[in-house]
């Protein structure tokens, strides 16, 4: 400054005249800088962890914080997953606050359940659905199998596949995903609450599935399931659940056709939860809004003798684009090995508990 | 196009940024586009993580907003401030050395963030490394900027100075303290100040060094003194003002403390001051010169900014408020908006800049004024219909959230918007090359030596006199 003051006046005009407003602007900013950014942060304003905040760090048994050798907290699975979460990006697209005015996404999420996360996944656009009160909603494998070939789940999805991801990875993230929202109904104070507002997201949509389940491989059930199939599915998906009712002429998005391999991996779980859920983005309607959870099982009983072993019966049904529709049906060999290591530990261990059942 | 690394020749870093600056706008755009595409395609590039939308979409935010448009109004600025102050840069070696910095920066966070390596705040993903280069090559840029404006041999301060030097004061405040990569922030808190940084580069670097340019572009060219000195000043002042808090109105029904976001509202819808009193400048000094358009084309490059300044500075504080911010928010329309600023305005803005900066610079007649109007037209049209689909996207998902419809159910109605999106992306990414293409073109030329002819050089077809 001092040397710029001695400069000759015609070459230099220096900072003369301009040190008041230039403290005006450092001093405005500052006051702004203040209001909105350290005052909310000061420890004495920071919102506390609510009782229904995740630790997403291993704890050890005295309740201190397990810390790696470079003193780093060790996270545990779901705190991995949220890294993947975050690396992956997927705030861009799911926000995780539920709005006063937002349906189907659950009850809202307050500051103090926050408190654990950094950095912030709260998103700012909604091209997929608010991910606040997920956890719980769906079947572990519908997720893993969902982020690998989303629009074989939901059709009409734009959501990448997420296929390049490591089996580890999609077990980290979708641990992750079944913490969001379950902080709030594990609480028993708050399951009335919760269960009236949100039903479908509670452990009571299993829970409640089980009520009169019937043996799901008997015969006597397919029977009975074959006749609901023909009151109120086949006027889309055809007597035999071909795909080729006659209401599925007029359908952008095709009806299923079950005699596909595909539906051989299908769990018991599956047939029954998409029976239940509908399939969003299609005319499917959500069957548990009409049929008690016992014709659904019936349902899942005749479904489930429908898919063939190698081809299906005839090719789907006078699809708009065939090859897109075949192409995006087709299942990669991954899923069906999981699917089948999984069908087959349950005929393992599944033949004892088989007869309990059947005495309902 | 790069002569000598650390060049002392006058202009140079200008040059340098600029030029860097279109090579980082094909490649954020190509991004962009690529990401665009993958909304109508879904599996158009299925298990390749490095091309999964969610790994392009911080790539093509970053490498346009820090690639493209801060290094091209940098450029721009490096060439603008010297000229007002009638001075040389305190240092063209150091400017040099910063667009190394930043070059080295731009191309290493993207291969970091192509690769998942990121911090994952909205436009703060570039990791620590990174963000440290960054800070080094804006204070140094900055300290150049504010040695050159001590240096000055005129006395009074032109509005230019005041909006380009605002920025380079508080850019440098508002990436540390947005960056605070060392600063563990928990939950909300670290949403507040996400958007807190991530507003503010928008409004106290964008808008801020996209408003002194064209204050410095209007009058240069139609010949004519700025219309009101005093409104000029009245609109820096307010601007400086009203837009730090404004960040807290992306998270208006999030658990946020109320009184953020009431201050948060009430300063958004201030904004409008600033924007009219700017507006109403560049307007009034226009007034008898209109008929420029058709003959000038930095000219109407700047003013298609002015234009697309109006919209979206008219949407800003309009949706900021309580009432249309619960209908808007989280649909597309907020991505129609945040383009208009950015592509629609400063883009033009800067684009105006170098077409009328780099013939002075280099002393180059440009290649063809055909391919700038081609540019012009193509940006322009594929702006458009990029906004206007978003637009009616984002209504038509606000009016389906509205009545309850689940977020899910948008499949089957966006896809047409989204594909006219992609079609516009197309548009304006060819636009892009041609623009590059007709630089590169007008660089290998030889350079005009006389004064008599640089004059002449602008892109001016038709003589007036």
């Amino acid at each position: 400054m001092s040397e710029d003051k001695n400069s000759n006046e015609n070459k230099s005009v220096g900072a003369k005249g301009y040190i008041l407003p230039a403290i005006v602007v450092a001093f405005s900013f500052a006051i702004i800088y203040t209001v909105v950014v350290a005052i909310p942060n000061l420890p004495s304003l920071k919102s506390e962890p609510s009782k229904y905040a995740m630790e997403y760090v291993e704890k050890q048994a005295d309740g201190t914080i397990k810390r790696d050798k470079k003193g780093l907290p060790v996270l545990n699975d779901a705190g991995k997953g949220r890294a993947i979460y975050v690396r992956e990006g997927c705030f861009y697209c799911h926000s995780q606050f539920v709005r006063p005015q937002d349906r189907d996404f659950g009850s809202r999420v307050h500051a103090g359940d926050y408190a654990n996360e950094t950095p912030n996944v709260l998103g700012t656009s909604r091209t997929g659905p608010d991910l606040s009160n997920e956890g719980g909603k769906l079947p572990d494998e519908w997720h893993i199998g969902h982020l690998k070939n989303p629009r074989e789940y939901n059709p009409g999805s734009i959501m990448p596949s997420f296929s390049y991801l490591s089996d580890d990875d999609l077990g980290y993230l979708v641990s992750y995903l079944q913490t969001l929202g379950r902080k709030r109904f594990d609480d028993p104070e708050n399951r009335h609450i919760y269960e009236a507002y949100y039903p479908e997201a509670d452990e009571a949509f299993w829970h409640a599935s089980e009520h009169h389940k019937p043996n799901v491989d008997s015969a006597a059930a397919a029977n009975a399931g074959a006749g609901i199939f023909r009151q109120n599915c086949a006027v889309c998906h055809g007597l035999n659940g071909l795909g080729n009712g006659p209401n599925a002429l007029a359908m952008a998005k095709k009806p299923a056709n079950f005699s596909r391999p595909y539906y051989k991996a299908y769990s018991d779980k599956t047939w029954y939860w998409r029976v239940a859920e509908g399939v969003p983005g299609s005319r499917m309607p959500r069957w548990k809004l009409k049929l008690e959870p016992e014709q659904m099982w019936y349902l899942v009983a005749f479904l489930k003798t429908l898919p063939q072993d190698k081809s299906p019966i005839i090719e789907p049904y006078q699809t708009i684009d065939s090859e897109a529709w075949q192409s995006q049906s087709a299942l990669p060999e991954r899923i069906t090995d999981n699917y089948e290591k999984l069908a087959k530990n349950k005929k393992k261990g599944g033949k004892s508990s088989k007869g309990g059942h059947g005495g309902h | 196009m790069i002569r000598r690394i650390f060049s002392s020749e006058d202009g140079s870093a200008a040059k340098f940024f600029m030029f860097s600056a279109i090579v980082w706008l094909i490649v954020g755009m190509g991004a962009g586009l690529l990401g665009a595409l993958e909304f109508s395609f879904p599996d158009l590039t299925k298990g390749v993580a490095q091309l999964s939308f969610t790994r392009l979409r911080p790539v093509h935010v970053n490498t346009v907003a820090f690639g493209w448009l801060s290094m091209a109004s940098i450029g721009a600025c490096l060439y603008i401030i010297p000229a007002l102050c009638k001075t040389k840069l305190h240092s063209e070696k150091l400017a040099n050395f910063s667009c190394y910095l930043w070059n080295i920066g731009i191309f290493v966070g993207m291969l970091t963030l192509l690769n998942g390596y990121t911090e994952g705040r909205e436009y703060a993903e570039y990791r620590e490394p990174i963000d440290i280069l960054f800070v080094v090559a804006l204070g140094s840029v900055s300290y150049n900027l504010f040695r050159t404006l001590l240096n000055r041999t005129v006395k009074k301060l032109y509005v230019s100075v005041w909006y380009i030097m605002g920025a380079f004061f508080w850019m440098p405040i508002i990436f540390i303290v947005g960056n605070r990569t060392f600063v563990a922030m928990e939950g909300l808190n670290d949403g507040i100040l996400n958007w807190f940084y991530g507003h503010n580069i928008l409004g106290m670097w964008f808008t801020v060094l996209g408003v002194g340019i064209a204050y410095y572009m209007l009058p240069k060219m139609s010949g004519k003194p700025i219309w009101s000195h005093s409104l000029s000043m009245f609109g820096f002042w307010t601007i400086a003002f009203f837009y730090a808090p404004t960040g807290t109105h992306h998270l208006l029904q999030s658990p946020v403390p109320e009184w953020l976001k009431a201050l948060a509202v009430i300063f958004s819808a201030a904004l409008v001051i600033p924007v009219i009193s700017v507006l109403v400048n560049f307007y009034m000094t226009m007034k008898g010169s209109w008929w420029m358009l058709t003959t000038n084309m930095p000219i109407r490059f700047v003013l298609t900014g002015a234009f697309w300044y109006l919209v979206t500075c008219l949407q800003g504080p309009f949706q900021a408020t309580r009432g249309v911010n619960w209908y808007i928010h989280f649909t597309q329309w907020v991505v129609g908006h945040a383009h208009a600023a950015l592509l629609g305005t400063f883009t033009f803005f800067v684009i105006g800049a170098i077409y009328y900066g780099l013939q002075r610079l280099t002393g180059q007649r440009i290649y063809s004024v055909r391919l700038v109007k081609w540019h012009y037209w193509l940006l322009l049209i594929g702006f458009f219909l990029f906004f206007s689909s978003l637009t009616i996207g984002g209504l038509q998902q606000a009016v389906g959230w509205a009545l309850g419809y689940p977020v899910a159910q948008w499949g089957l109605v966006l896809p047409p918007m989204w594909l006219v999106r992609s079609i516009g992306g197309v548009l304006m990414f060819l636009s892009s090359c041609l623009f590059g293409f007709n630089i590169y073109m007008t660089m290998r030329e030889k350079p005009i030596s006389s004064e008599l002819e640089i004059k002449v050089a602008v892109p001016i077809e038709g003589d007036s006199k």
